[in-house]
C-alpha cells in the first residue's frame, strides 16, 4: 500500500482531528504569463505553503557560446543582442568591450559617451518592462500600457540611430557604427523631458502608493545581503538589499570614469525595496542621459578597425551593468578570425539561483510576486 | 580630459591585492603563479585538488564574498576551469584558473563554499563534462537529461556526419501513387531514441517517454497474420513479457 511507505509523512501530515493530507507537486509553467519566457518551476506544496521549489531551466538555450566559437568576432556583437532581448545595448558594449580590452584599444571619446547614453536609455526601457510587466503580475492593467508607451518612444529613438527597433547591431570594436541623424539629439531631450516630468510621477501614482499593490509587495521576499552575495545575485534585486555594489561605480568602464553614476540603494531587501530601485534607477538614468548629451563630445565616432579583425592571443574578463546586474564576457582568443572562446556571465542565471531560498515557506500566492520581484529574462538565463 | 584615478585600475590597488595573495603560497604549501590581466584583474592558477582550501581561504581571510563567475575552456591538450571571485568590500577580483586533463576531467566543488557555485558547477559540467566532486545535485543546468555529449567541447560536432532521410509515418504521395507503398510491407520497428543518433523523429508523431515508433517501407518480414494489418513488428525489439503467449 502506497500509505505504508510514506508511514511517517503521513504522521507529520495528520493534524488532531485525524485527517490527513499530503504534499501536493505543481508545474508551473513552462508556459506562464508571469515568466517572461519559458521557465517551468516545479513546486512541491503543503497546502499552500511552498515547501520546495526547483527551477527547470533550458527551454531558450539557442548555444550562444558554441556559436560564437563558430563565427567570425564581428557575427557575435549582433547575436548577443538576443542573449538578454531587452537591453541589447548593453549587451552589444559588453561584448565589444571585450574585444578592444584583448586588443588593448580604447574608442574615441565621442563613442564613449554614446555608449553611455544608450546604455542609459536601454536601462529605462529594461526597467519600464520589469515595471509594466510586474504591475500586470500582480493584477493592475495599466501600468504596462503606460510604460509600453514610453518605451515605444526610446524604440523610435534607438531605430533612427541604429536602423533596428530591437536588436540594434550598434557596436563595433573601436566605436559605435552611426552618429546622431539630425535633430535625433533634441529628440532625445524632449522624450526625457516628457519622461521625468510626466510618466515617472504616473507611474509613482499608479503603483507606489497603491494600497493593493504595498499589500502584495512589502515585507515579501526578503533577500538577506549575505545570503544574496554568496548566490552570487546582482544588480538592484542586490542594492535592494542595501548592498552598495554598481559596476559603474565599482569598476567605471568607458564614459562612466567622467560621469559618476549615484548608486541608487535600499535597505528593506523586500519586493517593494527591489521595485523601488528600479524607479530610482530610471530617474538617475534621465539624469546621466541629460548629463552626457550636454557634454557629448566631437570628434570620430569609431576607430579605424578591421571588419575581418583578428585580435592577438589573450584574455579579458569584461564586466558591465546591466538593467539587471552584472554581465561579464570572457572572451579568449587565439589570434585567429574565431574567438576561442566567449562565455557570457548573465546576471538573470545568477540571480534566478536565489528562487528557491526565497520562496520557501511563502504561500502559493507570493510565488508570483516574488518571482517578477527578480526581474528575470529568459533569453538571459538560457543564453 | 584625463581620465580620473581609478580605484580598481589604480597600480596601488593592485599591487595591495599581489600582497595579500601572497599569503595564498603558505596555505597551498608551494608558490601560486600570480598575474596581471586587462582591467585590474589578478589571475592566479591553482591545482584542482587545492580548490576547496583556496576558495575558503579566499572567502575568509582575504574577504571575496562572491563567486561570479565560473567557465569551462576546452584546449584541447587540457580543460579549464575559471573562476572569478569579487570582493565587494575591497573591490578585487581574482581570476582563478584550474587545469585538469582532458580524459578525466575532475575538480574539487566548491558548493560547500560559495552558494552560486552550484548552479555555475552544474552548467559547466553541462557544456564541458567537467565533474565536480562533492557536488550535491550534479545534474544538466541547460540541456535536457538524455543529451549525449558535451557540446563546448572543440571535438563536439555540431552537424550530424551522416544525415538520414527522415523517418515518418505519412503515406508518401509519389510512394501510394505508383503503387510502392502496397508492394512493399510496413514495419514497424521500435527503436529506443536517444541523442546523437541521426534519426530525428517526425514533428507529428506521438512518442511515449524515449520510445518512439517508426513505421518503415521496405520488403516484410513476419507471420501473414501481421501483414494482414500492414506491418510487423520486429521480435528484438518486443518486450517479452507483452508478446502473446502462443498455446
Amino acid at each position: 500500500m502506497a500509505t505504508d511507505t510514506h508511514a511517517d509523512t503521513a504522521s507529520y501530515f495528520e493534524d488532531a482531528s485525524g485527517l490527513r493530507s499530503e504534499e501536493m507537486i505543481l508545474n508551473m509553467g513552462p508556459q506562464h504569463p508571469s515568466t517572461s519566457g519559458v521557465l517551468r518551476l516545479v513546486l512541491t506544496l503543503d497546502g499552500e505553503t511552498v515547501i520546495q521549489c526547483t527551477p527547470v531551466i533550458g527551454y531558450l538555450h539557442r548555444g550562444m557560446e558554441k556559436i560564437f566559437e563558430n563565427r567570425p568576432y564581428i557575427h557575435g556583437a549582433r547575436y548577443i543582442d538576443n542573449a538578454d532581448y531587452l537591453n541589447p545595448m548593453i549587451n552589444e558594449t559588453a561584448y565589444v568591450g571585450a574585444i578592444e580590452a584583448i586588443m588593448g584599444i580604447e574608442p574615441p571619446r565621442r563613442a564613449q559617451y554614446i555608449r553611455l547614453l544608450v546604455s542609459e536609455m536601454a536601462r529605462i526601457a529594461s526597467h519600464l518592462v520589469a515595471i509594466g510587466t510586474y504591475g500586470l503580475d500582480l493584477g493592475a492593467f495599466t501600468p504596462i500600457l503606460w510604460c509600453f508607451r514610453d518605451r515605444e518612444g526610446l524604440m523610435d529613438l534607438f531605430e533612427s540611430l541604429s536602423g533596428h527597433r530591437f536588436t540594434h547591431n550598434y557596436m563595433r570594436p573601436g566605436g559605435v557604427v552611426h552618429d546622431f541623424p539630425r535633430g535625433w539629439m533634441q529628440q532625445c531631450e524632449e522624450w526625457l523631458d516628457r519622461f521625468e516630468k510626466v510618466s515617472i510621477p504616473e507611474l509613482h501614482e499608479l503603483l507606489t502608493g497603491n494600497e493593493i499593490f504595498d499589500a502584495r509587495t512589502q515585507g515579501v521576499g526578503y533577500i538577506d545581503p549575505q545570503q544574496g552575495v554568496s548566490f552570487g545575485v546582482t544588480g538592484p534585486n542586490l542594492r535592494a538589499s542595501g548592498v552598495v555594489f554598481d559596476l559603474r561605480v565599482a569598476q567605471p568602464y568607458g564614459a562612466y570614469r567622467e560621469i559618476a553614476v549615484r548608486p541608487q540603494v535600499r535597505q528593506e531587501g523586500d519586493c517593494f525595496a527591489r521595485y523601488m530601485v528600479r524607479m530610482q534607477e530610471m530617474a538617475e538614468s534621465v539624469r546621466l542621459c541629460r548629463i552626457a548629451l550636454e557634454k557629448m563630445p566631437g570628434g570620430s565616432i569609431s576607430q579605424r578597425v578591421p571588419l575581418a579583425l583578428r585580435p592577438p592571443r589573450g584574455e579579458a574578463y569584461y564586466a558591465v551593468e546591466t538593467g539587471r546586474g552584472e554581465l561579464g564576457i570572457y572572451m579568449i582568443s587565439d589570434g585567429s578570425e574565431y574567438p576561442w572562446r566567449a562565455k557570457i556571465r548573465s546576471p538573470s542565471f545568477s540571480n534566478l539561483q536565489i528562487l528557491p531560498e526565497l520562496l520557501r515557506g511563502n504561500k502559493i500566492g507570493d510565488v508570483i510576486a516574488i518571482l517578477g520581484s527578480i526581474d528575470i529574462d529568459l533569453g538571459d538565463v538560457d543564453r | 580630459m584625463e581620465a580620473p584615478s581609478l580605484l580598481a585600475y589604480d597600480r596601488d590597488h593592485i599591487n595591495e591585492l599581489l600582497n595579500a595573495l601572497a599569503q595564498l603560497d603558505e596555505q597551498v604549501g608551494q608558490p601560486v603563479p600570480k598575474r596581471r590581466l586587462n582591467g585590474g584583474i589578478v589571475g592566479i592558477e591553482i591545482a584542482p585538488e587545492r580548490v576547496v582550501e583556496t576558495g575558503r581561504f579566499l572567502r575568509d581571510v582575504l574577504g571575496f564574498e562572491m563567486l561570479s563567475c565560473i567557465s569551462g575552456v576546452d584546449m584541447i591538450e587540457h580543460l579549464e576551469s575559471i573562476y572569478e571571485f569579487r570582493s565587494i568590500s575591497r573591490n578585487w577580483l581574482v581570476q582563478m584558473r584550474v587545469k585538469t586533463p582532458s580524459n578525466d576531467p575532475r575538480i574539487l566543488s566548491l558548493v560547500s563554499v560559495y552558494s552560486s557555485a552550484n548552479w555555475l558547477e552544474r552548467e559547466t559540467y553541462d557544456l564541458y563534462g567537467i565533474h565536480f566532486e562533492g557536488h550535491p545535485d550534479l545534474r544538466r543546468m541547460l540541456l535536457e537529461d538524455d543529451f549525449e555529449g558535451h557540446p563546448l567541447l572543440k571535438s563536439f560536432r555540431t552537424t550530424p556526419a551522416v544525415v538520414h532521410d527522415r523517418a515518418t509515418t505519412q503515406v508518401d504521395a509519389v510512394r501510394a501513387v505508383s503503387g510502392e507503398q502496397q508492394r512493399g510491407q510496413e514495419r514497424v520497428v521500435l527503436k529506443r531514441l536517444g541523442q546523437g543518433q541521426q534519426e530525428r523523429i517526425h514533428p507529428g508523431m506521438t512518442t511515449f517517454g524515449n520510445e518512439a515508433v517508426f513505421l518503415e517501407t521496405g520488403q516484410g518480414v513476419g507471420s501473414d497474420a501481421n501483414a494482414m494489418h500492414g506491418y510487423t513488428i520486429d521480435e528484438q525489439y518486443l518486450d517479452p513479457a507483452a508478446k502473446p503467449q502462443e498455446e
